[in-house]
């Protein structure tokens, strides 16, 4: 049985005077499926390299069940981080053949799951003598979910594992997931910037934004608390008295107002003329953390 | 089970309503099975959380019925249960936005009612 939480305390990270995670905390239970969104350069891929041991940082405690998870090979052994695969090695082309990430794999995770890898590989139609500068990117995309799946870790974190794949393979590939995650009682966090299809998928929701997770929520309970509000101006602006506005946009006298609230002042709305329509969680995405600063 | 989820409204809220939707026509009868939180994730492609979460509402409403070790039933009563739900939202739902878009068409009390009428005499016809 999993019962290994996955947390961060005051994490700081920072390359240069690029400050990339700010007293970042976060805390990962067991058994659900998460989901990491961020910007570009948010700093998605730094955050989860901090959290399986692979990225140094200047501040703060990783612990995996209690212990830390730097250098320490009991709890590395637990926690898989599949990573896009390089398409060089030391300035050379990636040689590799996917037989040797397997077997890496199966070296390294005491959970290794040889059947299953081989049923992934048939799956997946690859060949396992093709070397990885040969593969496609969707093809490298399927040999990291590959990995992940078959590794068999409590903790599997992903990392854009949808990137290359076109739409019929993403949804082959969630479907994949809930699968494995049905069966198990393993704990995956899955990073992806295709929010929408991905979002019935994930349990909860992570929202990292300036160096901070801004938002850690079940992804019904945060959407739910948004409405857009439509319709003449100044009544717009009448029923969202007392509701948190996050935007505004105005059409001559026609206004559009994001807003954010509990049910009962959302409830509320339907005592005004105005059109009340609700978001998804890509719209949520943007309303928050979508405004037009510049990435650093 | 029909259809397919929209973005429209929470998941869980759509699962709950199509399964409303198939007890109201005699896809699920009384004390039958209806799927498991693990059928439901798999066939529409969502969280188990979130199907859970459609059918613990159901089961909070005695729509359905947990037996422990086997799953999820439908209750004894279950389709009045569900069209006294409705009924109960019906004027929210349909009665009130009809009203106000009534109102702001100008229509007057007697030519809502009319219509209202009107459209129940050729419903009856068909």
């Amino acid at each position: 049985m999993n019962n290994l939480t996955l947390k961060a305390e005051g994490l700081n990270k920072s390359y240069g005077s690029n400050h990339v995670l700010r007293d970042l905390d976060v805390e990962l239970l067991p058994g659900k499926i998460y989901g990491l969104i961020g910007r570009n350069g948010s700093g998605k891929t730094t955050l989860l390299g901090c959290l399986t041991g692979q990225n140094t940082f200047q501040s703060g405690t990783v612990t995996c069940g209690g212990e830390k998870v730097w250098e320490n090979r009991r709890a590395l052994e637990q926690i898989c981080f599949s990573r896009e695969l390089p398409d060089t090695v030391m300035g050379s082309r990636n040689g590799q053949k996917i037989r040797h990430y397997l077997e890496a794999g199966a070296t390294f995770f005491p959970h290794w799951d040889r059947e299953y890898a081989k049923a992934l590989m048939a799956e997946f139609g690859l060949d396992e003598k093709k070397k990885i500068y040969a593969l496609s990117r969707g093809q490298r995309s399927m040999v990291t979910i590959l990995i992940a799946l078959a590794s068999r870790a409590p903790i599997t974190i992903l990392d854009e594992p949808v990137a290359g794949l076109d739409v019929v393979m993403r949804e082959h590939f969630y479907r994949l997931l809930l699968e494995e995650f049905g069966r198990s009682e393993r704990t995956f966090v899955v990073s992806t910037h295709i929010i929408e299809e991905a979002a019935s998928v994930f349990e909860e929701v992570l929202f990292l934004d300036g160096g901070k997770i801004v938002e850690h929520a079940p992804v019904d309970e945060l959407v739910d608390q948004f409405r857009y509000v439509s319709g003449l101006a100044e009544e717009v602006d009448r029923a969202c008295a007392g509701l948190t506005v996050v935007s505004r946009q105005d059409l001559g006298r026609r206004r559009t107002a994001t807003v954010r609230g509990g049910e009962e002042e959302l409830e509320k709305l339907s005592a005004f003329d105005v059109d009340v329509a609700p978001l998804n969680l890509q719209n949520v995405f943007v309303a928050l953390c979508g405004q037009e600063h510049p990435q650093p | 089970m029909r259809g397919t989820l929209n973005d429209q409204s929470l998941i869980y809220l759509q699962i709950a309503a199509m399964i409303e939707d198939d007890i109201l026509r005699g896809v699920y009868r009384e004390e039958e099975q209806v799927p498991s939180t693990n059928e439901l994730a798999r066939v529409y492609n969502i969280n188990p959380a979130t199907a859970g979460k459609g059918l613990n509402l159901l089961a909070g409403e005695g729509i359905l019925y947990k037996r422990r070790g086997l799953g999820m039933f439908v209750s004894p009563g279950a389709a009045e249960k569900v069209k006294d739900k409705r009924r109960a939202a019906f004027v929210q739902r349909y009665v009130a936005p009809m009203v106000r878009e009534g109102q702001s068409l100008g229509l007057s009390r007697g030519e809502l009612l009319a219509l209202v009428e009107k459209a129940m005499e050729e419903g009856a016809d068909k």
